[in-house]
């Protein structure tokens, strides 16, 4: 397993290489305004001055080895346009705990909601007429087939109508972190539900779950160390991505809000075109897939005893 | 066979409610089985034998129903039960069970020590480390070697037949009084067919366990069982022990099942197999059900059901032939020799 997961690891650093050395080419083609705040009222001189104080006219080779270099010294480039002359890691470092405070409370609550919501559509498909199923999948259907904006806004506007409520986010008034983590919540709980139930339901139809009853094991335990159990297996694997991802923020109830984090960071730094910034976000964000997807696939291994990391086939 | 039997069961009923139409899986069928025996319920699929065993531990599925007749276990009358907890006292620890596929039947993601030890805790009654060495003697009792180690270890890790030992394990470790084994072997290699076919009638008589089998085998059923049931559509058309079933048959569906044998085969010439198909139980059936597909079919075959002749105090069929009145028909030539034949029933 350690070993596995150590050769894991290189392989993900690699991919990583892979990516950057690819964002960082391409962002070398882009026009090298996005280096300078007043670029119009500068002379070819005063240009070729500054591109050669941030190591622009170097040869490429040479610029990546600073860029990395940079990377693991913690000087990732100061933005140019965004803020200027702030560093990037300042300004992403000031973003992340809102988005993730904000990510981590809406995963919780859907997590806490969602499969419970699950287990209740699942057991109630074994009953005469499956109430709970019907109005779990109303639900379920009207989250994922709705566009997500739709129900956003009206979250946003019927919600903000409570008292103490706000249709934008106050960092310091705790009742406005309510609108936007349930609106965040909401896609998960329904995913959730959704995965869960349909898991359930296949575990529930396998023979062993038949034997189990044959041999006498109570509906509530089958339910709970067999189904349960057997269902989790395949969500467990992207809870950890989940988690990660929090990080990142969401676009849209972000900018719904006026909420200071991550989501529309990416998208402004390329509009302005604030060159450093945008390769310092997607090293970031190449990094945490990818760890992402390895967590979840340790995950996986602990909890199915059929997934044997790192052995070849016939190993025992 | 005198004493009571421990499992009976008397005119049973069972209909299903598919779609809103109504199908009748058991046609008022009797059957009686002794402690101690072993039985054999023979027939094609979809003549309702799972589903009649299933009965006896209330698996039937949600939309089927018994609609008339008793089913005794005991003093019990399963009939009666309604609930899951009601029936967890039959289930396991008096009547257990093993499934076709031994891929399929064990939990992938438990040990199997651990699978046996909850059928161990729930029905010796120990728990720690006595229930663990109880699990361990189970899966030594079904010749598992290293059975220590092996208790730790994922069904991945076994192959079908030590998987299909396992699944006996965990049926043994109930103490169950009935064995219920639903084509045991179907799914495993010839080879070790009679392997476990050997280790079920070795515990049988270790722990005096009435078996009941479930097959389409008729090689199985020759192997193992004291008596034959033969199944057709919902009923036992014929039951008797089981010489007197393969060498004295009565009904003419056992006619056409045993001259289906693939041992009577002429080399070069194509296999014998009964004209038609079963019938259709969503419709009621008249008479015998098995007379549309018997060319030498009496009137009365078409309009009301026999009853069960005695051919002998233990062999009984349900047809009309068996009756005074009817003209003399003989059994197809084909089977009429089996013994003198010495045709071999056996697996080899």
């Amino acid at each position: 397993m350690a070993k596995y997961i150590g050769k894991r690891l290189l392989r993900s650093l690699l991919t990583l290489l892979i990516i950057i050395t690819i964002v960082f080419s391409l962002l070398r083609l882009m026009p090298i305004e996005g280096y300078f705040e007043n670029f119009e009222k500068l002379s070819t001189a005063q240009i070729n001055v500054g591109l050669r104080q941030l190591g622009l006219k170097d040869p490429l080779p040479v610029q990546m080895i600073n860029f990395w270099k940079g990377v693991f010294k913690g000087d990732w480039g100061v933005s140019h346009k965004y803020r200027v002359g702030a560093p990037v890691l300042d300004i992403i470092a000031e973003k992340v705990p809102v988005s993730m405070k904000m990510g981590l409370a809406a995963l919780g609550i859907a997590l806490l909601l969602g499969l419970p919501l699950g287990i209740l559509m699942a057991r109630s498909t074994r009953t005469r007429f499956k109430i709970g199923d019907k109005l779990g999948t109303v639900f379920v259907v009207i989250i994922e087939g709705i566009p997500a904006a739709i129900y956003h806004l009206l979250i946003q506007f019927y919600g903000s109508k409570l008292p103490g409520f706000d249709m934008f986010f106050h960092a310091d008034r705790p009742l406005t972190w309510i609108l936007p983590i349930f609106s965040l919540a909401l896609g998960n709980i329904a995913y959730y539900a959704m995965w869960l139930r349909r898991y359930m339901v296949d575990e529930n139809n396998k023979d062993y779950v038949r034997l189990a009853r044959a041999k006498g094991v109570s509906g509530g335990r089958i339910f709970s160390s067999h189904v349960f159990r057997n269902a989790i297996v395949p969500l467990a694997q992207f809870i950890p991505t989940s988690v990660i991802l929090t990080l990142m923020g969401s676009l849209y109830v972000e900018s719904l809000y006026s909420i200071p984090g991550m989501g529309g960071l990416l998208v402004q730094a390329i509009q302005r075109q604030d060159n450093t910034l945008v390769q310092a976000l997607v090293l970031i964000y190449a990094a945490i897939s990818i760890l992402g997807l390895l967590v979840g696939d340790i995950f996986m291994a602990l909890l199915d005893p059929r997934i044997a990391l790192g052995k070849k086939e016939g190993d025992r | 066979m005198e004493e009571k039997p421990i499992l009976s069961a008397k005119d049973l009923e069972l209909k299903f409610t598919l779609r809103g139409k109504v199908m009748t899986a058991l046609r008022g069928i009797s059957l009686d089985v002794y402690k101690g025996e072993s039985l054999a319920i023979v027939g094609e699929s979809g003549s309702g034998k799972s589903v009649f065993t299933k009965t006896f531990m209330g698996l039937t599925d949600a939309n089927g129903a018994i609609t008339g007749g008793e089913l005794w276990y005991k003093d019990t009358d399963l009939t009666a039960l309604k609930t899951e907890a009601q029936w967890r006292k039959i289930r396991g620890k008096e009547i257990a069970m093993v499934m076709q596929d031994p891929m399929t039947s064990l939990n992938p993601l438990k040990t199997v020590g651990w699978q046996i030890q909850e059928a161990v805790e729930l029905h010796q009654g120990l728990k720690g480390a006595a229930a663990h060495a109880a699990a361990v003697e189970a899966l030594k009792d079904v010749g598992i070697d290293d059975a220590e180690r092996r208790y730790h270890q994922y069904p991945h890790e076994f192959s079908g037949g030590m998987r299909q030992r396992v699944v006996i394990a965990i049926a043994i470790a109930c103490k169950p009084q009935v064995l219920i084994c639903d084509e045991p072997t179907t799914a495993l290699d010839v080879t070790i067919q009679a392997q476990i076919l050997g280790l079920i009638k070795d515990l049988q008589k270790k722990y005096k366990l009435t078996t009941i089998y479930i097959t389409h085998d008729l090689g199985v059923v020759a192997n193992v069982a004291d008596r034959i049931a033969v199944m057709y559509a919902g009923d036992i058309v014929e039951i008797g022990k089981c010489e007197e079933v393969f060498y004295d048959p009565k009904h003419p569906y056992t006619w056409a099942l045993l001259s289906s044998l693939p041992q009577l085969g002429v080399k070069g010439e194509p296999l014998y197999a009964i004209e038609g198909t079963p019938p259709n139980l969503f419709v009621e059936v008249h008479g015998d059900a098995f007379a549309p597909r018997n060319p030498k079919a009496l009137n009365i075959d078409f309009v009301e059901r026999p009853p069960f002749f005695e051919v002998s105090p233990t062999h009984k069929a349900r047809t009309w032939l068996l009756d005074p009145r009817a003209p003399k028909v003989e059994a197809p030539e084909r089977i009429r020799h089996l013994k003198e034949q010495g045709v071999s029933l056996r697996v080899q």
